[in-house]
């Protein structure tokens, strides 16, 4: 059965925030909305002696999701393949979700009411598309597909590098893995 | 693919476009159905970005039929300034431009029309043969700020300017003064694929940029010093013998001359001047010159330091030669122009400006490397030995800032008109208030751009220009490449928005040059470009259809067979051609612009250094400040400053400050980083705020914030080989502002 998982590659990324652009024009998010967001984390140190790295977030669908587990309408559900998104006609923007999620990674759509989030594109996923994070990135940072295929990018990166799921002492067992 | 678009859908056609939001060009896919956009993505066959956009590239569509785009020409109907404007059709634009431009030059010769362009975002051998059938030399563009001058001083030396790298087969790269992380990004993760397989990257830059912190090794020299760095870096090649004794002794000259030369250029007298330890330069430049083949990658950046400028580049141009990477597999590459298809200078009709005219070209009395008598010179050595000239059009211009004092001056003789295309001189060009003042006192001005900016507030008449997806594209470096990429327009232009091309084709047309304008649309043009290299394509949307691409095979080692495009076929570390200009054979020391040792008085009064102009995602230059989807990442002008001299003004993170040079202050917003030199500050360029009223006096709060007001033209502080002009090494003072308006806090 398809997992479908990402892996972003911070010894890639140089923080353009295309990824968080792309994604809010091309699924016409209103202004105050991200769903990607990319941290930047430094200049650390005293000048000259200095790091300087990226982290891009993102919705993890974790295998454990609590946003799912707290909706008491059942508009967040987590697919057979892993994607966790919302049911727009079943949300009643109670808010419970983003209570519960750890990363942050749902808001609060004023347009709709509901709650948003990344649903990695699971629209052009079925057109055989990547979602549009993965697509523009320049420096190949973002790396998405089946971890269940052992052929695909994503397993032998997770396989083959030292990664790490954000909070993974939380058991939520994300979905998606930093190269560091 | 936008949301809810089905791209499946009967009807739907796939273009090759290309991205025009800086002059990458990265290829995109355009879906169009009935003359519509539907959406856009990178394409993913594309070799350079492969499949990648950036920010700006992913907003084309917010772009395309933004409110604010300008859609019809304009006529000026009240005072300069006020916004009054009459819609007019485009043929009667053109007739009433054409007939001005015509009395003009029947009053005050063809020399007193004069074009400002900006950087490569335009079919610039249109404008270039539209003005050579006119009759006046006087165009000009921020060529002096990017890459021309250095293009000039390389081909002097070697006889073309080594721009093509072959990095797949380097073991070193150098990156002098160019942050491709923020600024390049289709370069930047070829080079970070390169690094995972051992490519070492040297990056010098005052700023712990983006690229910096991927960097092996990172050299934050004070802005401006890079010639000291250069000369030291000299010093320790030849004296430390890490030269390549076979290359310089074969295919070299002067190397006694300049083993003389650099004799005290030692990297401990360098030191202190360029604020690098002894040992870091010695270590970067055994870095270099011991992975070999390795590469030095152009950056604007010292193309923008002012009066050191052209020392410079010759100096950074013989490291190549010395440690024998020019021309060689893996390293930076002698290419010449394309055999094979149709150059922009051959498109140019430079023949056509009759010699006296040549002679009239303003600046070219003073800064002879990007003016008709270094041009000529050089074109002449090229056509001898490639058999073709570089572009004229950015390589031989006027020198905007005596362009815009001879219209306030009428010295040396009047220049009364002023046609600008694709460029915002008040935001772009050097020191604000001379731009200001000329561009309100010149006799007649038109416009052709996107948007209505300051400088389109300011104009007679305003020109609708199409952008991306609305233009073909050929991507050619300036038209110097051997090699192209081909990209078709997504759609016919909308409203009556029009190609550059045909811009200047109608202007041409207007003014009788009918029979020189055989092409009518662009796409015809560039067929007549291409049509040599015998792809079986029938047009050029064919072409960009079914080939796209024009990738010569590499040839390396050229000089062993056929030297180098020199007067004495080899590489000229003593240089003839500069020396027989007027100008020192071998690069002689000269300090920053601004600095502290030789205006110790001034440094006294303005005691941080000033870099500026540096890019920044998302924008580009002194665009896309009205598309929302972009302006929200970053919405107001930030200044970098070291928090500990941040402490010391009382100034905290995100405080309105000054920031004041000899020339003027402005206003943007402390960002305190690390990243940054206690002794120096880095302002955003490009910034005006289209949100605002853009009538005069305001004009879009267009010197508010704008960098170029800090920025200096005289004379005195160009580079004297090609006048460009300093941005970058200039002695300031920051300030907290008073938040709530103009007061100076004391």
């Amino acid at each position: 059965m398809t997992r479908y998982a990402m892996v972003m590659d911070t010894r890639r990324c140089i923080g353009c925030q295309s990824c968080t652009v792309a994604c809010k024009i091309h699924n016409e998010l209103p202004i105050d909305i991200i769903y990607n967001p990319v941290t930047t984390i430094g200049p650390t140190g005293t000048f000259p002696d200095l790091t300087l790295s990226f982290l891009p977030l993102i919705c993890m669908h974790c295998d454990n999701p609590p946003c799912v587990d707290v909706c008491p309408t059942t508009a967040s559900v987590q697919r057979d393949d892993g994607i966790v998104h919302v049911v727009d006609s079943k949300c009643v923007g109670c808010l419970s979700c983003i209570m519960a999620c750890p990363y942050g990674a749902r808001q609060h759509n004023h347009e709709t009411g509901t709650v948003s989030k990344c649903d990695f594109c699971k629209d052009r996923l079925e057109q055989g598309k990547l979602p549009h994070c993965v697509a523009t990135c320049h420096q190949k940072a973002r790396i998405f597909g089946d971890l269940h295929d052992p052929d695909s990018d994503v397993s032998k990166l997770v396989k083959n590098n030292r990664t790490v799921q954000l909070l993974g002492e939380l058991n939520t067992n994300p979905n998606v893995f930093y190269i560091y | 693919m936008s949301k809810n678009v089905d791209l499946n859908q009967e009807g739907v056609q796939v273009k090759k476009s290309a991205c025009y939001f800086c002059h990458q060009n990265c290829g995109v896919l355009a879906y169009v159905k009935d003359n519509k956009v539907l959406a856009i993505e990178g394409d993913p066959e594309f070799p350079t970005n492969q499949g990648g956009l950036c920010s700006r590239g992913n907003s084309a569509l917010q772009h395309l039929d933004h409110p604010d785009r300008v859609n019809y020409p304009l006529k000026r109907i009240g005072q300069r300034g006020e916004g009054k404007w009459q819609r007019i059709p485009w043929q009667q634009a053109i007739d009433e431009i054409a007939a001005r431009l015509s009395d003009i030059k029947g009053q005050f010769g063809a020399e007193a029309v004069a074009t400002a362009g900006g950087t490569q975002r335009t079919d610039d051998w249109a404008r270039r043969r539209f003005m050579n059938l006119f009759g006046s030399p006087n165009g000009f563009h921020n060529a002096h700020l990017c890459w021309i001058p250095t293009f000039m001083i390389e081909t002097a030396i070697y006889g073309w300017c080594p721009f093509d790298l072959d990095l797949g087969n380097s073991r070193c790269l150098v990156l002098w003064g160019q942050n491709p992380g923020a600024s390049g990004m289709p370069e930047m993760h070829h080079i970070v694929d390169l690094q995972q397989k051992g490519l070492k990257v040297i990056v010098i830059d005052p700023r712990y940029t983006e690229t910096a912190s991927k960097a092996d090794l990172w050299l934050p020299l004070r802005p401006g010093s890079d010639l000291a760095l250069a000369l030291a870096w000299l010093h320790v090649i030849i004296y430390s013998g890490l030269f390549d004794q076979e290359y310089v002794d074969t295919y070299c000259e002067g190397f006694e001359a300049l083993t003389d030369h650099v004799a005290d250029f030692s990297p401990e007298w360098a030191a202190p001047l360029t604020w690098l330890t002894a040992d870091q330069i010695r270590d970067s430049a055994v870095m270099y010159a011991t992975n070999k083949p390795g590469n030095i990658q152009w950056g604007t950046s010292v193309d923008q330091i002012g009066r050191p400028a052209g020392a410079t580049m010759h100096a950074r141009a013989l490291l190549r030669a010395l440690t024998g990477n020019l021309d060689v597999f893996g390293g930076d590459l002698l290419t010449g122009p394309s055999k094979e298809f149709i150059t922009d200078e051959e498109m140019e009709a430079n023949d056509s400006l009759p010699e006296e005219q040549k002679t009239k070209q303003i600046g070219s009395d003073r800064f002879k490397m990007v003016t008709w008598p270094g041009y000529g010179r050089i074109a002449e050595l090229s056509k001898a030995f490639w058999g073709k000239a570089p572009t004229a059009e950015w390589m031989c211009e006027a020198h905007p800032p005596s362009v815009f004092r001879a219209i306030l001056t009428e010295k040396p003789y009047p220049v009364k008109a002023l046609l600008v295309s694709a460029t915002n001189p008040i935001s772009s060009y050097g020191e604000t208030s001379l731009v200001m003042e000329a561009l309100q006192k010149v006799d007649f001005m038109i416009t052709s751009d996107y948007w209505m900016t300051p400088t389109a507030m300011l104009s007679d008449y305003v020109i609708p220009a199409a952008g991306a997806l609305e233009r073909p594209t050929i991507t050619s470096s300036y038209g110097c490449a051997d090699f192209l990429l081909a990209s078709q327009r997504a759609i016919q232009p909308m409203y009556e928005r029009h190609n550059d091309y045909n811009f200047w084709r109608d202007l041409g047309v207007a003014l009788g040059q009918q029979e020189h304008w055989p092409w009518e649309t662009v796409e015809d043009a560039y067929f007549h470009k291409i049509e040599g290299l015998g792809s079986g394509a029938e047009n050029y949307d064919q072409f960009v259809e079914n080939v796209r691409f024009h990738f010569p095979e590499r040839e390396y080692s050229k000089f062993k067979e056929r030297g180098f495009a020199t007067p004495s076929g080899k590489v000229e570390l003593y240089s003839s051609v500069l020396e027989g200009l007027g100008y020192p054979p071998l690069p002689e020391y000269v300090g920053p612009t601004e600095n502290e040792i030789d205006h110790p008085d001034l440094a006294k009064k303005y005691p941080l250094v000033l870099t500026t102009g540096g890019g920044f995602m998302p924008f580009h230059h002194s665009e896309h400040f009205q598309i929302k989807s972009l302006r929200y990442l970053r919405h107001e002008p930030y200044m970098d400053i070291n928090p500990a001299t941040a402490a010391s003004l009382s100034i905290k993170d995100g405080d309105w400050v000054w920031i004041e040079t000899a020339r003027g202050r402005i206003r943007q917003k402390a960002n305190l980083t690390n990243g940054i030199d206690p002794r120096v500050v880095f302002t955003q360029r490009g910034w005006w705020y289209p949100e605002r009223d853009m009538k005069s006096p305001g004009l879009g709060g267009c010197t508010e914030s704008n960098a170029n007001v800090l920025t200096t033209t005289a004379d005195k502080d160009c580079d004297p080989y090609s006048g460009a002009w300093a941005n970058r090494g200039l002695l300031c003072r920051v300030y907290k502002a008073d938040p709530l308006g103009d007061k100076e806090v004391s």
